[in-house]
């Protein structure tokens, strides 16, 4: 019970940071910059096939493995993997090379997919925009499932598991890595509500003509905004794709990695980073019970994990209806702190 | 010719889903996400009829079209409207059509499995095309849905037309507020639009049942399909959908047999994407899409 309970709590950490990165990179473009992007599956999936692809080569290229093995890299997929794996767990810091160049690589993927989404999407506006974005999420999954190459079509390929050195401390290790680049992220985000720039990008979002008169090129920007989400959303498809230790395309379908964050992030509240905390894990936590218990309901005629769709469905539009700033609603933020401002009044006042 | 009847029979399917998304765009200013959602319960209409009570589907094309329709009606009462009155931006409605739509996703998927698990019907991955019949050697539902897309056109442009309802809807298009002061109820007219919406998705929902294999989740897999139908026909004109619809299908058969001439046949698995492609150009370029285009202006400036 302790042990089932355990991995329950583990399986959750490790996506709350997943899904934390995602829903940070929305409320960038969303929350700050107003840009509605209904393609974050793009960027994610992105991130998932570098992993999908380059881990297991670059794991053949450093330990010098067979190379008649990677003619037919699909079809002896298994193969290699298990000799990757096998030397990794005895081997640290090739698990820890083969994670920080992928990331890298991942990120730099990241930027481009997004750039290559944003650019023809950036001068479109509101729902056009969002219907853009939507279309071209749709592209990397037709090309995931018809390029054998690229992650073995629609039977996946699997991945080296870089976290193999840790031993019966796998899971673990995975969920603490995600939560720490989640929590990389937030200070991000932290740092980045206090700075000039975070007024810019409010200046876009609530009115950019009034920004484009001050001198912001508006459609620069949003293009800048697009890209740094999608580094991000890349980087959490990496993070996904080594937690799984697979990568097959249909796990990275639209609903559960587009529509769902939008879910959370709206639920929680756009404005604010602890709202898009709560957000993602009410609906995490709610998601993982409904599948954690679903044996309980045997007796019911369908598969129980259904319901979750109900339920964050209608809790969605309930706050829509009801409160559609979100749980956490936007505060105003102050360019200086309240002890500079007191610190300037009194100077004024003093007549300095 | 079996090339053109598949082309004609996709076009007919892609206008009757993009003709609900442009109508509800027009009327309501909200893109329908849940457009997926309302195709999907048509092909579950057609599968408990044709199990339950027998005979060809063709028989349960207008419960298609009611329970579709009802469903639009459900939307558009229990979130648009709410919202509506609350002065939501569009992009909020859009998101309320999500949330509905995540609903009908946990819906559908329940419906399916308690097909297969109480009633051991294979509701997960179905095709009905061994209960349609030919005509003149081709499948029954290439020929109908052509002529119901005709007969649908036919009797909408007659209904906007000559009916003082259909008058009201088109007034109400153009100016909600003027329409409101002159005595118009705009709350019918937008649940009108939506139910037609939902019924139009709900008939082509069970067309498809004939021609696609179907699953729970068909709706999903064609949305973007259909916004592409929406967007590249333009939602200025209510015939945009026909004529985004009838390009799309163009470009899915024929022009993938251009491409396979010129390219070769393995950019057959990568028709989706055609139509994303047109997608992104037509919003770039001629984002009021093909029927917002003023042709006679383009001419008469030609010609001066």
């Amino acid at each position: 019970m302790w042990h089932q309970f355990s991995l329950f709590v583990i399986d959750i950490v490790a996506l709350l940071g997943i899904y934390l990165i995602i829903n940070f990179s929305l409320r960038l473009q969303l929350g700050y910059t107003g840009v509605f992007n209904f393609g974050l599956v793009l960027t994610f999936t992105g991130g998932a096939y570098v992993v999908g692809w380059l881990p297991v080569r670059l794991g053949m290229w450093i330990l010098h493995i067979d190379s008649s093995l990677g003619e037919n890299m699909i079809w002896n997929n298994g193969l290699i993997i298990s000799k990757i794996n096998s030397i990794i767990q005895g081997n640290i810091w090739v698990g820890l090379a083969i994670f920080f160049i992928t990331l890298i690589v991942a990120a730099f993927i990241g930027a481009i997919l997004g750039f290559a989404s944003g650019y023809p999407a950036a001068r479109l506006e509101g729902d056009y925009l969002a219907i853009s974005f939507l279309a071209l999420g749709e592209i990397l999954r037709v090309i995931g499932t018809n390029y054998d190459p690229l992650i073995g079509g629609p039977l996946g390929v699997q991945v080296p598991d870089i976290w193999a050195w840790t031993g019966n401390f796998r899971f673990i290790t995975a969920s603490t890595v995600n939560i720490l680049v989640a929590f990389g992220v937030w200070i991000y985000m932290y740092f980045l509500e206090r700075s000039p720039i975070s007024r810019t990008l409010r200046a876009v979002r609530d009115n950019k003509v009034v920004a484009s008169s001050l001198g912001k090129n508006v459609t620069k920007i949003r293009l800048k905004v697009i890209v740094a989400g999608g580094i991000m959303c890349s980087i959490a498809g990496a993070l996904y794709a080594f937690y799984t230790a697979g990568v097959v395309t249909s796990a990275y379908g639209m609903n559960e990695w587009t529509f769902i964050p939008w879910v959370m992030v709206v639920f929680g509240g756009l404005g604010s980073n602890w709202g898009v905390v709560v957000g993602t894990l009410t609906f995490l936590v709610i998601q993982k019970l409904i599948i954690f218990y679903k044996y309980s309901f045997t007796f019911l005629p369908f598969d129980p994990v259904w319901l979750q769709y109900i339920l964050m469905g209608s809790a969605l539009l309930l706050i829509l209806i009801f409160k559609p700033s979100g749980i956490v609603p936007e505060k105003i933020s102050y360019a200086l702190t309240m002890r500079k401002t007191e610190k300037i009044a009194n100077e004024i006042l003093s007549g300095k | 010719m079996s090339t053109l009847m598949s082309m004609v029979t996709l076009s007919s399917f892609l206008s009757l889903m993009g003709f609900g998304l442009t109508l509800v765009r027009r009327t309501t200013g909200v893109w329908n996400i849940a457009q997926g959602g309302f195709v999907s319960i048509g092909t579950y209409v057609i599968l408990t009829s044709v199990n339950f009570l027998g005979g060809s589907p063709y028989l349960y094309l207008p419960l298609a079209f009611l329970i579709g329709a009802g469903a639009g009606s459900v939307l558009f009462l229990v979130a648009i409207d709410p919202l509506r009155k609350r002065k939501a931006s569009p992009i909020i409605l859009l998101v309320a059509t999500i949330a509905f739509n995540l609903t009908l996703i946990g819906v559908i998927n329940i419906y399916a499995d308690y097909l297969q698990n109480v009633f051991r019907i294979n509701s997960k991955n179905f095709l009905l095309t061994k209960l349609d019949f030919k005509i003149f050697g081709y499948p029954g539902v290439s020929i109908i849905s052509a002529l119901i897309l005709l007969v649908f056109t036919i009797l909408f442009y007659l209904f906007l037309k000559y009916t003082k309802t259909g008058l009201t809807l088109r007034g109400s298009t153009e100016q909600p507020d003027l329409a409101g002061v002159l005595g118009v109820n705009i709350k019918f007219v937008y649940l009108l639009s939506w139910t037609l919406s939902g019924g139009s998705a709900g008939l082509a929902g069970g067309l498809l049942t004939m021609f696609f294999q179907c699953n729970p989740n068909i709706g999903a897999s064609l949305i973007a399909m259909m916004f592409c139908v929406s967007i590249i026909g333009g939602v200025e004109e209510i015939y945009g959908p026909f004529l985004g619809g009838w390009l799309v299908g163009f470009t899915q058969i024929y022009g993938i047999v251009l491409l396979v001439k010129v390219l070769g046949s393995w950019v057959i698995s990568y028709k989706e994407i055609l139509p994303m492609i047109i997608l992104v150009i037509t919003l770039i370029f001629i984002p009021q899409g093909l029927s917002g285009i003023k042709w006679g202006a383009k001419v008469r400036s030609k010609k001066s």
